[in-house]
């Protein structure tokens, strides 16, 4: 018997069909008010209204000093006809593609080969152990690795190859080597959650699968990658989210240059605001990339969570 | 009922953040000031020379005794992050007694505003004492008064490794026909002359180039009167581009820090402030290591040499209620007491004549450039506005990582200055 069974279309008609317009409150209800009022104004405080503030500034021209003065959507404006900015989306879009196929892939693929495996969690440990290590200390790691002359141009010349590509200075080759360097980080907690998500796979489905031949390639395209899907749909959205909002890692490699070719719009965002003290063009990146990840998230989301779809 | 409490409380929610973002705001307009009038007693500096602080933390064994003023210092390693910092500390009770700042537009923002307090009468004592040469004072001057004091002064020289140097018979160069035999001597022996980087500091060698075939060229670009596309400019760009397709420079995406590659002898020479002489003891070089020279003109024609000077401001804030003691160091850190034990500390050129410098190279390049020959032109950082400065340090960046035709960064840049110029009419 379901809830809905048992409405009156009354209650359906109603936008609080079980309860009543007026309710008595109780002093349960009062005081757990009180318990949760403290944190719904610090949210509204910290959250919403420097978020909403953000969204003032972007209006306004701004250098951090006196008032803010009114220029409508002269940033706006002015964000979409510079080079740079589609630069950065760009480099942004690079970065999204990139950390779904590279750390996303690869975690799944890990997951899937250690799965099941005797001593598997020993295989995935090396894996995650770049995760404990902030992007900013990742960043440098990897410019030490991938700057003019650096470790891998010295092993490289080991083996005689002495003119090596030039990993951070030519564009997009720089956004590239450094979706791998965000990889090499980000591949560790990806195995884990696809672990997680093939541990809790039910027995019975993969032995009827195994039972009918299936084994392979048929049974991860059949099988295993269907069933993952709401725990894919978790990792690739929070791939996504993270993607769009890179920063740390470009700042520490090549803090968006030579010139702006390898800027993220986070990246632009920063350096607008604090860098050149434009805090209302700033604003209006910062609100165009707020636009972005929402929009990408709840589409991305809705789409894969929708309980109408079936496997 | 509900609803009637639900606005109530709404508003309510509303009213305290409104409360709090006005908290945050207050004071925009350069608030009064909230000066408690003591002279003496233990004062906050903030200042984004974080690898500083050991040195300013050591003046206060003298300004203890001298002035009866202590630094509480707090060091910043993050440049953007301290001016943006310092910029919303304005807004509150708590702007630092002491901070230091940078010369040029920025500080030109902070006097519009009303947010840091005069130094006229510091100036003119220091000047009637001989502290300071009265041409310093230009760079602080804004309608007949003057802000902040002097926190430094440095020339953007050239370092050279001498063992480089002996080892292939050069000597310091005195023309710049002498600086580019060096270099070419120096890249014929497998010796990379110059260091550079296509991060941050990728601005000196065009200054130097554009100033010392021209100071009116320079002049005018500070001005807006000479644009970054003038034929003169490409040209300048040419020269720059020729001596990189020579070879001469180091390569731009190395992360060696410089002043150990200057050690090792990965490249011969590195154009830096005198400042710099404290990070090549920090490698583990001593003056029988490296030595300095001014650059030598390109336009031999010149009657003086362009030195370009760098000078960092230390500031008061207005609306701070350690004023008076910010002031009270301010004019203590003038007098040829304070900058004997700064340089005996930090160690650069002095801009009190009457303090001791304790480099004997520092000491005799700082007699020599203001004694000689020389004419001191500001540093690109500080004499063009912010917003170019920024755009021109990544074009620059980006020219020097791949060099090639000019006219693309060079037109990127000029695009900014056509449109800071344009929003100051």
């Amino acid at each position: 018997m379901t809830t809905t069974e048992t409405r009156t279309a009354a209650d359906v008609r109603s936008p609080h069909p079980t309860t009543p317009s007026h309710p008595p409150k109780s002093p349960y209800e009062w005081s757990a008010r009180g318990f949760v009022a403290p944190g719904v104004i610090l949210v509204a405080v910290l959250l919403y209204l420097p978020l909403l503030w953000t969204v003032y500034l972007s209006f306004t021209r701004y250098n951090g000093l006196g008032s803010p003065e009114w220029v409508g959507l002269e940033n706006y404006v002015e964000m979409f006809a510079d080079a740079g900015f589609l630069t950065s989306a760009a480099n942004t879009l690079l970065w999204v593609i990139g950390t779904l196929v590279v750390p996303v892939g690869i975690g799944l693929g890990i997951a899937l080969l250690t799965w099941n495996l005797a001593g598997g969690i020993w295989l995935r440990l090396p894996f995650l152990i770049p995760y404990a290590l902030s992007g900013i200390g990742v960043g440098v790691i990897w410019s030490f690795i991938l700057s003019s002359g650096g470790a891998l141009d010295q092993a490289l010349a080991v083996v005689g190859i002495t003119d090596p590509p030039r990993w951070l200075l030519d564009a997009p080759l720089n956004t590239v080597v450094m979706i791998f360097a965000s990889a090499w980080q980000g591949v560790g907690v990806n195995a884990l959650l696809f672990t997680i998500g093939l541990q809790s796979i039910p027995k019975e489905p993969l032995e009827a699968a195994r039972i009918d031949g299936a084994g392979g390639f048929r049974l991860f395209g059949s099988v295993l990658w269907p069933m993952l899907r709401p725990l894919t749909a978790v990792v690739v959205g929070l791939s996504i989210v993270a993607s769009l909002k890179t920063f740390d890692i470009v700042w520490a490699m090549t803090k968006g240059g030579p010139g702006t070719v390898s800027e993220t719009l986070a990246l632009t965002m920063y350096k607008e605001t604090f860098v050149n003290s434009d805090y209302g063009l700033g604003s209006a990146v910062a609100v165009f990339l707020t636009v972005v990840t929402l929009l990408a998230s709840v589409l991305y989301l809705r789409q894969q969570l929708s309980p109408k779809r079936e496997f | 009922m509900t609803n009637r409490r639900i606005i109530a409380g709404s508003v309510a929610v509303v009213a305290l953040a409104a409360a709090a973002l006005t908290g945050c705001s207050g004071g925009g307009d350069g608030a009064d000031s909230g000066s408690n009038g003591e002279t003496t007693g233990t004062l906050d500096f903030a200042t984004d020379k974080a690898a500083w602080k050991g040195d300013f933390e050591s003046l206060n064994e003298t300004s203890g005794g001298d002035a009866d003023i202590t630094l509480k210092v707090t060091g910043y390693s993050d440049a953007d992050q301290y001016d943006a910092f310092i910029k919303q500390s304005f807004r509150t009770s708590k702007a630092p007694g002491l901070f230091t700042w940078h010369t040029g537009e920025t500080l030109t923002e902070l006097v519009d505003e009303g947010l840091v307090a005069e130094t006229t009468d510091i100036w003119q004592k220091a000047i009637d004492e001989g502290w300071v040469d009265e041409s310093l004072a230009e760079g602080y001057t804004y309608d007949g008064k003057q802000y902040c004091v002097p926190m430094n002064i440095a020339y953007w020289v050239m370092f050279y490794n001498k063992h480089a140097f002996e080892q292939n018979g050069l000597s310091v160069p005195t023309t710049w026909d002498e600086l580019d035999t060096v270099a070419t001597t120096l890249t014929d022996a497998g010796v990379t002359p110059y260091y550079q980087t296509a991060t941050l500091f990728t601005f000196q060698w065009f200054q130097h180039l554009v100033a010392s075939t021209d100071p009116d060229l320079y002049e005018g670009l500070t001005t807006g009167d000479v644009k970054y596309t003038d034929p003169e400019i490409v040209e300048v760009m040419n020269v720059w581009l020729e001596q990189m397709e020579n070879g001469w420079f180091s390569d731009p995406g190395s992360s060696t820090d410089p002043a150990v590659g200057l050690k090792q002898g990965d490249f011969a020479m590195i154009d830096f402030g005198t400042f710099y002489a404290g990070n090549l003891a920090g490698a583990g070089m001593t003056p029988d290591d490296y030595g300095m020279f001014a650059i030598p003109a390109v336009n031999g024609a010149l009657e003086e040499t362009p030195v370009a000077v760098e000078s960092g401001p230390i500031c008061v804030a207005e609306s701070s209620a350690q004023k008076d003691l910010g002031l009270a160091y301010s004019e203590w850190w003038m007098s040829d007491t304070a900058q004997t034990a700064w340089n005996e500390a930090h160690g650069d050129v002095a801009f009190n004549p009457k303090a001791t410098v304790s480099d004997p190279a520092l000491a005799e390049l700082g007699s020599e450039i203001a004694d000689g020959d020389y004419v001191l032109y500001d540093r690109f950082f500080e004499a063009m506005p912010s917003d170019v400065v920024n755009v021109a340090i990544e074009q620059f960046g980006a020219f020097i990582a791949n060099p090639g035709d000019p006219m693309p960064y060079l037109e990127t840049i000029q695009a900014e200055a056509d449109s800071y110029w344009a929003s100051q009419d």
